[in-house]
């Protein structure tokens, strides 16, 4: 600590020691989840099935590449630390991000600075750790009275994304309805049309929010390019 | 029930150790950082306590879902799941993707959680993996982009705020239009009224333009720490009270 205090790093040696950690944590993150099925499959005394998982393969392929898709979109977003956590614990546009940006209101730091980053850096950490605690601590209850709390919690759930997507819009419309208004036009005709089409099962939040940050990331720069930002 | 064996929650408590470890190390790394460039020590307090109120309400959901995929999995293993990367409906797709594909075989249940498990748990590491290898290369190119040209690392990276925004209002806005009348039902068991959809999103844009009247108008500081959390209660609660009414 007096070691840091007496020759202050520079960003990028600040950046670089996040990242050293970051994947070293990674790694035994993925090591330990990796050892969930093999812990399972020794405990119970069984393999899984080879040929359904032959036959999942399109599947897992799809899940991959959503997953790859986050890890680009996200990183602007998440900043170096973030970026590590988020992707360890989940749980990424529905409430580390939205977090995020609630500290950032709170806070009122500029984007781009290190304050910014910092601020991003907390609010992920904290929200991850809050969110393991209530979920060791709901398991408890969870054994007790399963039945009741799914009962009682789970028509609420599809309300939680709209419960805190209004708040937020309002919060950010002010910085953001410039950037914001081709891809909301844009998402709101592919989901008319998808829903007209028949497939709008498949146009969920989850798909919509890469769509619209695809959009909006070309949008922007043409915009940006023919002086309009 | 489902049989959790012993490892199982043992591996589950390393993991969360390795979650709560992690994240407590970062917050340490970046205060000491906001202490050697000056930042004011308020912003972390700030940022601390509004991150961990607003965090409480979301989680909930959570472990919900833990207890939807204990009637199938036990409890320790949707534990772990929905605890590290991963989210409801993407284990209810992947348990069902194993499932299927188990049709007409004389699997055993423990074949069944072992083949869920295993597609769970690879489906989700392409994120991670990117990370540990590549993400570094990312972000310094990132990185010399914001050196190069800061205006417009700025702004795409708003752009992409904005993008996410657009996107998630524009599922919910459609998806609660087209099913107003026409609940759906999704693989949770959960109902999904649009009309509910839609007053709960109306009912959080007001109680966050409340708050922010309460805070411009009257003055009241403490509010802007607290508008989001008490925005999201609110409107849950409105959204309960529609359920619990049976009005729809």
């Amino acid at each position: 600590m007096k070691k840091s205090n007496a020759t202050p790093q520079t960003r990028a040696e600040y950046n670089n020691s996040v990242h050293t950690i970051g994947r070293i944590f990674t790694w035994i993150a993925l090591g330990l989840i990796l050892l969930v099925p093999v812990a399972y499959c020794l405990s119970a005394k069984v393999l899984p099935d080879g040929t359904a998982l032959l036959k999942s393969l399109p599947f897992l392929f799809g899940y991959l590449a959503i997953g790859l898709v986050e890890a680009f979109s996200y990183a602007p977003l998440l900043g170096t630390a973030g970026q590590y956590i988020g992707f360890i614990t989940g749980n990424i546009s529905n409430l580390k991000l939205p977090c995020a940006i609630n500290a950032h209101t709170v806070t009122k730091v500029q984007p781009g600075t290190e304050e910014h980053e910092i601020v991003t850096t907390i609010a992920i950490a904290v929200s991850s750790i809050v969110t393991t605690l209530i979920i060791v601590i709901g398991l408890i209850p969870l054994l007790i009275f399963q039945e009741q709390i799914v009962t009682v919690l789970n028509p609420i759930a599809p309300y939680v994304i709209p419960a805190i997507f209004g708040g937020l819009t309002l919060v950010l419309l002010a910085s953001y309805y410039k950037v914001a208004v081709i891809p909301f036009v844009a998402c709101i005709v592919i989901c008319v049309v998808g829903n007209l089409l028949g497939f709008g099962a498949s146009l969920g939040q989850s798909t919509m929010v890469l769509v619209g940050m695809a959009i909006s990331g070309i949008s922007t720069v043409i915009l940006y390019k023919k002086g309009k930002l | 029930m489902v049989e959790s064996y012993a490892v199982i929650f043992v591996l589950g408590g390393l993991i969360a150790l390795a979650i709560i470890g992690m994240s407590v190390f970062f917050i340490v790394k970046a205060c000491r950082r906001a202490k050697q460039i000056g930042m004011d020590k308020k912003l972390i307090k700030d940022s601390v306590r509004s991150s961990a109120v607003f965090s409480i309400v979301p989680s909930i959901p959570i472990v919900v879902g833990i207890g939807i995929l204990m009637q199938s999995l036990g409890i320790a293993i949707p534990w772990i799941r929905l605890t590290v990367i991963g989210a409801l409906q993407y284990e209810l797709i992947a348990m069902d993707q194993a499932k299927a594909a188990l049709v007409g075989t004389e699997a055993s249940y423990e074949t069944f959680i072992a083949t869920a498990t295993v597609l769970m748990t690879l489906s989700i590491l392409s994120g991670p993996v990117f990370n540990a290898i590549f993400y570094k290369k990312y972000q310094g190119k990132l990185a010399s982009l914001q050196e190069k040209n800061g205006k417009l690392m700025n702004t795409v990276t708003g752009a992409l705020l904005g993008g996410l925004l657009a996107g998630m209002l524009s599922s919910i806005l459609v998806g609660g239009i087209f099913t107003v009348g026409n609940p759906t039902t999704d693989a949770s068991g959960a109902v999904s009224y649009g009309e509910v959809t839609l007053i709960t999103l109306a009912a959080s844009l007001v109680i966050m333009g409340l708050c922010g009247v309460i805070l411009k108008v009257f003055k009241q500081k403490w509010i802007e720490s607290y508008a989001l959390p008490i925005t999201i209660l609110g409107s849950l609660g409105i959204a309960y009270a529609f359920i619990a009414a049976g009005l729809f």
